[in-house]
Order: C-alpha cells, then sequence, then structure tokens
C-alpha cells in the first residue's frame, strides 16, 4: 500500500504529544460525570418523590442525544454563558480566547453522568442484602452503614462497568475535535494538513488510542481480581 | 428563536431522516451478519483465525469511532488502488456504512457470545439428543436463547449506533445533524440553540421508539418463561 512510512514513524512523537491533552480533557469529564453521576444516583436511591422522575427523565433524555449534539450545544451556548458570567463579574470574557475546553468538559460530563449513574444505581443494589441487616444488628446507624458497609462493596462491585465507561470516555473526547477543543485526534490532523498524509497520521492515533485502552483494560481486570475477592463464593 | 424553527427549519432537517435511517439500518444489517460470523469464530477452538478475530475486535472496540471512519475515508481507497480500481467519487456515506458496520460488527460479536456462554449446555446436547443435526439446533435451540440474553445489550448498540450516525457529516455525509449545521451556517449563527435543541429531540423521539422496539421483542422472546412463571 502506498503510505509514507517514513511519516508515520516521524509523525508518531508530534501526536503523542497530543496524548496528555487527551488524558487532561479524559480526567476533568470523567470527575465532573462521576460527581453528577454520584449526586443522580443518591436522588434516585434515595426515592426522593418529584426529585427522583425528574432526574430519571432528564437520564433519559441525556441519553436519547448523541454525544456530537451535545458537544455543538455546549459549543454555541459558550459565548452567552462566558458573557452572562462577564456581566455578573465572575469571569473576564474575552471574545478572541472564547473557553471550549471548559464547553467539551461540560457535555462529556453530562453524557456520561447519565450512564454512570445507573452504574451506581445497580451497584448499590447489587451489595447483599444480609451485609445491611448485619451491620444494623451490630447497632450501626445509617450513616455508618453506607460508609463502612455499602460504598466499599458497591465501588468493588461497580469497577467492571466503571471501566467500561471510562474507556468509552476516554474515546467519546475524540468528538471534542469537532468543536477546535485540542486533543489527540485533532495534533494528529494539524500534522497531517502540511503533506495531506492524512492516513498516516490516523493510524498514528488509533494505534495510541489502542494502547491506551488495552492498557487500562488490563489494570483494571488485574486490580478487580485482587479487590473482588469477596465476589467469588456468590458467583461459583 | 427562529421565527421559522417549526416552519422552515424543521422539514428542511426532516428531509434529512431517511439518510439517517439509512446510516442506521444498512450497518446494523451487514453487523449482524458480520458479527455473527465473528462470534461462530471466537467461541470456538483457538486456532490462528481465532487469534486475528481476536485482535481485529480488540482494535475495534480500542479505537475511537471517529477514528475508525476516518482510517476507512483515506485507507480503502488506497487499499483499492492496490487492485486497480478507483473509488474516490463513492459517496462518503458507504464509506461511513463500512466503518460503522465493521465497529458494530465487533460488539455484537461480543454481545453474541455473552449470549452464547449463557446458554445451558444441557439444551444443546438435549438438542443433538434428539436428532437435531448442528444447523437444526443452531436455529432451534441455540440462536433462540442466545438472542433471548443478548437482546438487552443488542438494544443498546442500536441505538448507539443511531447516535452515532450523527457523526458521519465529519466526512461529508450529510444526515439530520449535518443538515442542523449546514442551516445553523447559512443563517450566520443566530437561533443555533434552538435548531440544535429541535435536532436532539428528533433523536431523542427516535432512540425512544427503537427502546420501544426492542422491549416489544424482549417480552416475546421471554414469552415461554412467563407462562409458568
Amino acid at each position: 500500500m502506498e503510505l509514507d512510512y517514513d511519516f508515520m514513524v516521524t509523525d508518531f512523537p508530534t501526536v503523542l504529544a497530543g496524548l496528555p491533552k487527551t488524558l487532561i480533557l479524559t480526567f476533568w469529564s470523567t470527575l465532573f460525570a462521576l460527581l453528577i453521576a454520584l449526586i443522580f444516583g443518591c436522588v434516585i436511591l434515595s426515592n426522593a418523590p418529584a426529585f427522583k422522575q425528574l432526574v430519571v427523565a432528564l437520564n433519559t433524555f441525556i441519553k436519547g442525544v448523541p454525544l456530537a449534539v451535545q458537544l455543538l450545544f455546549c459549543y454555541y451556548a459558550v459565548p452567552f454563558v462566558a458573557k452572562w458570567l462577564g456581566s455578573i463579574g465572575i469571569y473576564d470574557f474575552n471574545p478572541r480566547h472564547i473557553p471550549y475546553f471548559p464547553a467539551a468538559v461540560v457535555a462529556i460530563a453530562c453524557n456520561f453522568g447519565a450512564y454512570i449513574t445507573d452504574v451506581v444505581v445497580s451497584s448499590v443494589k447489587a451489595v447483599d442484602r444480609g451485609q445491611i441487616e448485619s451491620a444494623q444488628s451490630v447497632g450501626m446507624t445509617g450513616l455508618q452503614t453506607a460508609l463502612h458497609v455499602i460504598v466499599p462493596q458497591a465501588v468493588v462491585i461497580s469497577l467492571p462497568s466503571m471501566t467500561n465507561y471510562f474507556i468509552w470516555l476516554l474515546k467519546g473526547t475524540s468528538l471534542a475535535s469537532l468543536i477546535n477543543v485540542t486533543e489527540m485526534l485533532i495534533t494528529a490532523q494539524i500534522s497531517a494538513a502540511d503533506g495531506y498524509q492524512y492516513l498516516e497520521a490516523y493510524i498514528d492515533a488509533a494505534l495510541i488510542y489502542w494502547v491506551v485502552c488495552a492498557a487500562i483494560e488490563f489494570g483494571s481486570e488485574r486490580l478487580f481480581k485482587r479487590v473482588g475477592f469477596f465476589l467469588k463464593p456468590a458467583r461459583a | 428563536m427562529p421565527s421559522d424553527l417549526l416552519t422552515g427549519v424543521l422539514p428542511r432537517i426532516l428531509q434529512y431522516l431517511p439518510a439517517t435511517l439509512l446510516y442506521w439500518i444498512v450497518p446494523s444489517v451487514l453487523a449482524l451478519f458480520l458479527g455473527t460470523l465473528l462470534c461462530v469464530v471466537r467461541v470456538g477452538r483457538h486456532n490462528i483465525l481465532y487469534w486475528l478475530c481476536t485482535v481485529f475486535i480488540s482494535f475495534f472496540r480500542g479505537t475511537p469511532g471517529i477514528v475508525q471512519i476516518y482510517l476507512v475515508f483515506f485507507g480503502l481507497p488506497k487499499v483499492f488502488y492496490l487492485f486497480g480500481l478507483d473509488i474516490d467519487d463513492w459517496d462518503p456515506g458507504v464509506f461511513f456504512i463500512i466503518a460503522t458496520a465493521l465497529n458494530l460488527s465487533c460488539f455484537i460479536c461480543e454481545t453474541l457470545r455473552g449470549g452464547y456462554l449463557g446458554v445451558d449446555r444441557g439444551q444443546i446436547e438435549t438438542g443433538l439428543s434428539i436428532g437435531y443435526n448442528r444447523v437444526q439446533n443452531f436455529i432451534h435451540v441455540i440462536a433462540p436463547q442466545t438472542l433471548k440474553v443478548a437482546v438487552l445489550n443488542l438494544k443498546n448498540l442500536e441505538i448507539d449506533v443511531l447516535k452515532d450516525t450523527s457523526v458521519a457529516y465529519t466526512i461529508g455525509a450529510v444526515e439530520i445533524l449535518g443538515s442542523a449545521k449546514a442551516i445553523i451556517s447559512a443563517q450566520y449563527g443566530t437561533g443555533q440553540l434552538w435548531i440544535l435543541g429541535l435536532v436532539a429531540i428528533i433523536y431523542f423521539v427516535l432512540c425512544s421508539l427503537i427502546e420501544v422496539g426492542f422491549t416489544l421483542a424482549s417480552h416475546r422472546m421471554e414469552r415461554y418463561e412467563r407462562r409458568y412463571a
């Protein structure tokens, strides 16, 4: 095949330099997605009337809308929000440097927050009833039960699906290239624009994504084998 | 809010609804075949074909869909060029469909594999013991039970595929989001948020329809169990 192998090799470090930006975007998005998921999950688990239905409806809607649409929506909403924040004096709005990075974080976090909410709810529900009853029978309060019994087990139970969504989120950050947020894919695009060697640059990017995702999956499996020991008797 | 949002913009966006549905249905059908074939290999013996399929699946599950679309869009013409064929003037939609079909087949393969591993070994042996040959056993025993286990994951995959059609415009295959972007640029950026909100609602309605369809299908597949429950 007519590939410019020299360019592929020399371009590899350039594309790799975009990886930290992708990882930073992933980090902030994951952080806020987890926050949203925890709040939403608590509301759903608390069975608070009206709030629960509201959160479920919101979740359903977010899950029915493509991430690309949400990203574009946030992209076009940025000037309005920035101007508003500027008018109340929180943020110094400069039209020459429109902050698109936070827009991408908001869009990705909302999207994946909705998915991770389901993981939170189902993992808490998957904790053995007997565990909670034992905790109550030794005199733990509700908060103690939650902190010492439910949360540690729910975190371990949720680990495989959390990893799935984390990898999915990492792949989803590539869509931020649609709204001009500098991450790995757009780095590859820019580096290839000079000689129209797009295929070579995209192969580099694909290889890096593949290695990173495979590494995360491998690490998570090892971790789950170590911390998930208490789930094994129940599964056998 | 643009004054012609419902009278002018909505019909223009809905013109491209068939394109979105095409980019959803064609990859789904192709991927169901390809995914089943991959699955047959993946549950079989660990020979060279098994490892090739494993690497193939790992690649498509480990890279973003948009990168795969670009790879097919820029790479496939070069591959065809090796055989002396010029496909540069193919519609971008074709490249999108090929990329999505490859991507989806890997996910469908893993879903079906999970369903197959969930089928009771005794069922398969019983089927063989009453004289089914392997094809009959597959059609009457294995396939219905595999699908029953896998149907919920298939639903999620189909919804994802519908949503992922929204990135087709990046390679020039115009569908709902692409037409909305064209309208936004033509109007010099007035009322973009309203137009995108409209697009979001269209996608939400489509996803809800898929959800309802699959729920009905899953009820039908579980009809034998509910009778005795």
